[in-house]
């Protein structure tokens, strides 16, 4: 007997897929609903090896499924519930048009909800996987929370945003999670550390709603997304709230109970609102403990024993640790022309207190005139008023300050002064081999101090056009700006962390005097050590070692350290060409200096 | 022709035979009144005032119209709904025939009338005060039944457990309803839902899993940049730009410049000229052809000059010659390069690292690409990334007069697009219907009216404008 021939495309690539068309036939759902169940299930179409063979011999691009994607849709138990909402839509039709309202309002009082808490466990299955995936959702709630309702969006989804997206952000400031900041022309780039986990989002500018266009977003496919986002948050801060000994669900202000809805109209008002309400501290759990510090760093053995690393990462955590800090015990005060919802967020969230005008908005907790204000945060060039006791600063240098890690020098960022560029933090450091020019690197490093700084040199150059009579006198008031600095940089010190700095200096006598001890020379040996004859036999010893990359790898070796060294060489030739220039620049102001003096001198013989 | 006669006698020896040959007419008339009678009774019980009318009017050509209002079409309506409708009407009994079963009960409907048990039972439980009782506990669990429908809606605000934590019996598997204390754990464990572990879902493609939601920005889109890295970005955006003319050039050249433009005059005088071909004599193109006076066809026959056999016989051996060269010149060659081995090898090799290495580019630029490349879900092409980059003169460089610039959630779609999470696609835009209107024309239209009408158009118009 001949067996039964084999039909085409019933195995392999062909078999693999399936076209939208038919899974809609399988799962017996409309577009609609597949596209609904589609996103809250994560099921992505896909893009097959070979399309001609997965569209079964069909042209043109069609979208495609896995076929065991869909099958696992078909196991789902909400699709029963959209079938039994699909009956429920269409009596709602049905009374509508029958002009039936007692019965559309049944209809809609016994409205079927779906359920989802069971797919997002399904879809992440640890907590740290919903930790990993909370960028997209974190970006689409902050942006939902801002939206009024719209046609295709379900009325309670933005307030709910509103809601969630205020207690994660009390989440973050209790545990001091947020690491960088960046101001962008799109919104706020905010980088937080939760689990080991760095989570990215970028909130809008403002909190007012753009008019959006309609052809340009499906909102019934983006709020969709929010729906899902909404019951992952929601888990999500309840998790993180739990481990932070907090009640959740936390009570806030009344503008985000879903009674007072209607009372918050004004978009104004519910800005504040929303601020108001960030700057409330928690109720912890009775009975908890404050969270306890994090003990010192412990160092275990492991395989790539690289001490340079483990050094990296001590630094790194002891950074994170004095970051945490950073704004503790000091009073900020919010001028009302700032943007305050950022502010008050990163104050908070690195221990600072926070307040703002009383008259004009709701929540704040001390008045301007209190004298133990540190920092007035100001964004107009001048005021009638000033206090002596605090720094009148823009706030930009708060966001500084944040990402370099330490209190900035005000002295850049005072009132109605021209400020530094806001650099991104969000560089790549494996590109570090470049030529940095030195106003720059004493930007991104504080400690660094551009090389002929001590004449003043580095500033004079800009000012090389300025008129020479101006000149002494803006060299006494920088040399006095710069004694401020280190002024300021002294008291910083001595207020934030001193017990710290102090040990240091107690550890580096120690480490010297044994030193010193050590090098004492003993009666009778004779050997000495040269130092140049040690670096000579260390190249030896390194080379001998280059020696051992093996001949797979040598030839990549060898052009990574070309690289090096030819990024090397770059950099030194543009600093010379600095160098060069600098010099040339001051000769020649030096020369011009003695001719106007002499000028002088023959004008007043 | 015959006529066939009648048969004086048949036989009805049969059943159907009797039926065919005896005539029943009468009978069945008789019976036909009588159900008649029976349905609509006997002509003769009936009164006279039924059957006849006492004509109180006469011939007389005065009518007395009654004096009454002619109902207005609502009350005619209202009048209307009382009257069982014509379609119920064929279901009403129409017989006179009585009914066979006379001591029928009637079944009333339930709660129609009280029944005198039902009657002593109530005025029971009116004394007793249990009616009260059950009015009361009816209402109550009315209303708690609608709290509990009204609270399973807020369930999806309030986000009350640990879906990571282990001792969940939600999590478990187990369903809502039969999470509850008095449930015993094997009644519970017996209903584990087994959709979790029916089939494994194929892990999402790679597209979604390994681009970031959130890519990290360029250092030129802060607020307030360094002068060298919004150049940078500057620098970018220009080079996006390019790249887009370019693109648009070749479509441009591809399909409109490949057409000839002809201008309408030209086009026209074209058209005129192919049209008028026959009409006109052709004109004479060469003078020295009219100074000859001779007819000449266009195409002057040619002659079939037949071969001889010494032409066909040298032909041969031309052809012979050149084949018996080609084969000399092959064998030299063959015997040439058995010397050349060793260069030949040389060359191969070399041909083949060539080609290695360049298949070696191509896949690694292949690679290059496909880590950026957009997946192509659709007909539909998803949009290529564009740099956010604000023009200097836009950069206030304070947060005050800050203007955002960008859409965000339109940057999110797209992004979800780019990162394979959504099939690109094109919203369709639903199209207003465009309804003419007409004004009907008759007989008492003014002109005002029509004026009154297009106005009211017009404004229409303008709102929807």
């Amino acid at each position: 007997m001949v067996s039964k021939k084999k039909k085409k495309y019933s195995s392999g690539e062909g078999a693999q897929f399936m076209t939208r068309k038919a899974a809609l036939k399988k799962l017996q759902l409309t577009l609609k609903d597949f596209r609904r169940i589609c996103i809250l299930k994560g099921i992505y179409p896909r893009e097959p090896r070979n399309r001609k063979r997965a569209q079964k011999g069909a042209g043109g691009i069609k979208t495609l499924y896995h076929t065991k994607d869909i099958k696992f849709l078909l196991h789902e138990p909400i699709i029963w519930k959209i079938r039994e909402l699909k009956v429920f839509q269409q009596k709602i039709r049905r009374a509508k048009s029958m002009r039936e309202y007692g019965k559309v309002k049944k209809y809609f009082r016994d409205y079927p909800e779906i359920n989802i808490d069971h797919i997002v466990k399904e879809r992440y299955p640890t907590f740290v996987d919903a930790l990993r995936d909370l960028d997209d959702c974190l970006t689409l709630c902050f942006l939902f929370s801002t939206f009024p309702s719209l046609k295709r969006v379900p009325r309670d989804q933005s307030m709910l945003c509103r809601r969630l997206t205020i207690e994660f952000m009390h989440a973050l400031i209790v545990a001091k999670a947020i690491r960088r900041v960046f101001i962008s022309v799109k919104g706020y780039y905010y980088q937080a550390e939760l689990e080991g986990q760095t989570i990215t989002w970028i909130v809008p500018h403002h909190f007012s709603f753009q008019p959006q266009s309609k052809d340009e977003v499906d909102f019934k496919i983006m709020s969709t997304f929010v729906e899902f986002y909404i019951t992952m948050l929601g888990f999500v801060n309840f998790k993180l709230y739990n481990s932070l000994n907090l009640v959740y669900p936390p009570k806030l202000t009344a503008g985000f109970n879903s009674d007072s809805e209607k009372a918050l109209v004004d978009e104004q008002a519910y800005v504040s609102e929303r601020i108001a309400a960030m700057n409330l501290s928690l109720a912890k759990v009775v009975g908890s403990n404050e969270v306890e510090e994090v003990p010192e760093m412990d160092v275990f053995e492991t395989d790539d024993q690289d001490p340079l690393k483990i050094e990296e990462a001590r630094k790194e955590a002891e950074q994170i640790k004095v970051l945490k800090t950073l704004f503790k015990g000091l009073k900020f005060f919010i001028n009302r022309e700032v943007p305050r919802e950022p502010l008050v967020f990163i104050i908070r969230c690195f221990g600072g207190e926070v307040s703002w005008d009383r008259d004009h908005f709701v929540g704040a907790t001390f008045d301007e005139s209190d004298e133990s204000i540190t920092y007035q945060i100001v964004d107009r060039p001048s005021m009638d008023k000033q206090y002596l006791s605090r720094y009148y600063v823009q706030p930009q240098w708060v966001f500084d300050s944040v990402n370099t890690r330490t209190l900035l020098p005000i002295n850049k960022y005072l009132m109605g002064a021209t400020l530094p560029p806001h650099l991104s933090p969000f560089i790549d450091k494996t590109k570090d081999q470049v030529y940095i020019p030195p106003e720059q690197r004493a930007l991104n490093d504080p400690d660094y101090k551009p090389p002929g700084d001590d004449d003043d040199e580095s500033e004079d150059i800009e000012e090389a056009s300025d008129e020479d009579k101006e000149e002494k006198s803006d060299e006494e008031s920088e040399t006095e700006e710069q004694i401020l600095t280190k002024q300021y940089q002294a008291e910083v010190a001595q207020d934030s962390a001193s017990d710290n700095g102090d040990e240091e200096v107690d550890e580096k006598k120690k480490l010297s005097k044994e030193k010193k001890k050590k090098m004492a020379v003993k009666t009778g040996i004779t050997h000495k050590e040269h130092p140049y004859q040690k670096e000579i036999e260390d190249k030896q010893a390194y080379r001998l070692r280059e020696k051992l990359v093996r001949k797979k790898h040598r030839n990549l070796y060898k052009s990574m350290k070309a690289g090096q060294e030819k990024r090397k060489q770059d950099i030194w030739l543009l600093r010379k060409k600095r160098r060069l220039h600098d010099e040339k620049v001051k000769e020649e102001r030096k020369a011009e200096k003695q001719k106007q003096k002499a000028e002088a001198l023959n004008a007043a013989l | 022709m015959i006529v066939e006669k009648k048969k004086k006698r048949v036989s009805k020896r049969n059943k159907t035979a009797w039926r065919k040959h005896s005539d029943i007419r009468d009978v069945e008339e008789f019976l036909e009144e009588q159900r008649l009678e029976e349905r609509l009774g006997r002509f003769d019980t009936k009164k006279d005032d039924e059957l006849f009318i006492v004509d109180t009017q006469g011939d007389g050509d005065e009518e007395d119209k009654p004096d009454i209002k002619p109902l207005s079409a609502k009350q005619q309506k209202r009048a209307k709904l009382n009257e069982t409708p014509r379609c119920f009407q064929i279901l009403l009994p129409s017989s006179k025939v009585e009914d066979p079963n006379k001591k029928r009960n009637i079944v009333k409907r339930f709660g129609t009338k009280p029944t005198a048990l039902s009657k002593l039972t109530l005025k029971r439980k009116i004394e007793n005060g249990s009616l009260q009782k059950k009015i009361e506990l009816v209402k109550k669990n009315m209303k708690i039944s609608r709290e509990r429908k009204k609270k399973s809606k807020v369930v999806r605000e309030t986000f009350d457990k640990n879906l990571w934590g282990q001792d969940l019996l939600e999590v478990k598997g187990i369903p809502e309803t039969l999470c509850e204390e008095f449930i015993s754990t094997e009644a519970q464990l017996h209903n584990v839902l087994t959709t979790q572990r029916l089939r494994p879902k194929p892990p999402p493609p790679k597209t979604v899993v390994d681009r970031v939601a959130i890519e990290t920005p360029h250092p030129g889109v802060s607020y307030n940049p360094t002068f060298k890295e919004h150049q940078e970005l500057l620098q970018d955006v220009v080079q996006h730009e390019e790249k887009m003319m370019k693109k648009e050039a070749h479509i441009n050249r591809v399909t409109t410049k490949m057409f000839r433009r002809i201008s309408a005059k030209s086009k026209e005088n074209q058209w005129i000229e192919e049209m008028s071909v026959g009409f006109q004599p052709s004109r004479p193109q060469d003078e020295s052809d009219v100074s000859d006076n001779e007819y000449r066809p266009v195409n002057p026959p040619v002659q079939n000059k037949k071969k001889d056999h010494k032409a066909r016989r040298k032909q041969k051996e031309m052809i012979l010659e050149k084949e018996r060269l080609k084969r000399q010149k092959i064998d030299k060659k063959k015997i040439t390069d058995i010397y050349k081995l060793r260069k030949l090898n040389t060359s191969i090799s070399t041909k083949e690292k060539r080609l290695e290495s360049e298949r070696e580019k191509r896949e690694s630029k292949k690679q290059a690409e496909a880590k950026t490349a957009l997946p192509a879900l659709n007909a539909h092409k998803a949009p290529v990334k564009e740099p956010d980059f604000v023009p200097p003169e836009q950069l206030s460089g304070d947060l005050r007069s800050l203007n955002a610039s960008t859409n965000l959630l339109r940057d999110r779609f797209e992004s979800l697009q780019r990162r394979g999470a959504l099939a690109a696609s094109k919203v369709m835009m639903k199209k207003n219907r465009k309804v003419k209107s007409y004004y009907k024309a008759g007989h008492k239209v003014t002109d005002q009216d029509v004026e009154k009408y297009m106005q009211n158009v017009n404004k229409k118009v303008k709102i929807s404008k």
